[in-house]
């Protein structure tokens, strides 16, 4: 069988570029959500550390209370407000929250779903993730 | 069990941490980031009763909503009968034993074992 030769498979599928700010989201959603099971398994490694008693608590708080430390939980507390806020605006969604009426398919075939409420949505999880990782890293520098 | 079923459980995990996490988060807010981290708050957290409660709610509902998670993106990946049991039963096996393990450290503390 002849293969399509604009057939790009998941590289095509893959490509947040082509397919506007939902398909980021999309990908946004999926990273930030990978991200955050690795740093809850991680945190949940980290806190029984304290069972080893003072010393160990110590030793191990010296690893994280670095500046790199910051840095990393700074990313994680951005992939946090993203995948909540965002996932707040996928479940509006899922219940029929701002995708519009159903109505006859006119071109140019825009989606009713993919709307400037839904487009709004993407940006203000954007960016209250971006104001939340400041924040987080100036309170975590300011000590 | 239904995959309506299992999305209403993922999205009501998913609520239900968000209120308990702000919780969690606000704790080490108060006081101080850094003194909130040293061992005799720590220490103290764990063994107020009501604080290690939500802490084990908190582990509980992240677990299911994290592993469940994993697994929607695995089966979105690849499909097939042995591959999506094998990821199902994989990721369940993963929850339980990420419960299992954060709750060690929760009772063994809050029961004064340290």
């Amino acid at each position: 069988m002849p293969q399509d030769e604009h057939r790009e498979g998941i590289k095509g599928m893959a490509n947040p570029s082509r397919y506007g700010i939902e398909r980021v989201a999309y990908w946004l959603m999926r990273l930030s959500g990978l991200g955050l099971l690795a740093y809850f398994v991680a945190h949940i490694y980290e806190t029984s550390n304290i069972l080893r008693g003072q010393v160990g608590w110590d030793e191990f708080l010296e690893l994280t209370q670095t500046t790199e430390g910051h840095i990393f939980l700074g990313i994680v507390i951005a992939m946090c407000v993203f995948h909540t806020v965002n996932g707040i605006r996928v479940m509006l969604g899922h219940g029929g929250v701002g995708i519009g009426k159903p109505a006859r398919p006119d071109y140019p075939y825009e989606p009713a779903s993919q709307n400037y409420r839904h487009k709004i949505g993407i940006y203000s999880a954007i960016l209250l993730a971006a104001i939340a990782m400041m924040y987080g890293l100036a309170v975590m520098f300011g000590e | 069990m239904k995959e309506s079923t299992i999305m209403k459980i993922h999205y009501g995990t998913a609520l239900a941490a968000v209120a308990l996490v702000a919780v969690h988060i606000l704790m080490r807010l108060m006081g101080g980031f850094a003194e909130s981290l040293e061992y005799e708050n720590v220490l103290a957290n764990y063994k107020f009763v009501p604080y290690a409660a939500m802490l084990e709610l908190i582990l509980i509902l992240l677990s299911v909503h994290g592993f469940n998670g994993l697994r929607v993106i695995l089966l979105e990946l690849k499909q097939g009968r042995i591959y999506e049991k094998s990821v199902s039963y994989g990721c369940l096996a993963a929850m339980i034993g990420l419960i299992a393990y954060g709750s060690r450290t929760i009772i063994m503390i809050n029961m004064g074992l340290v």
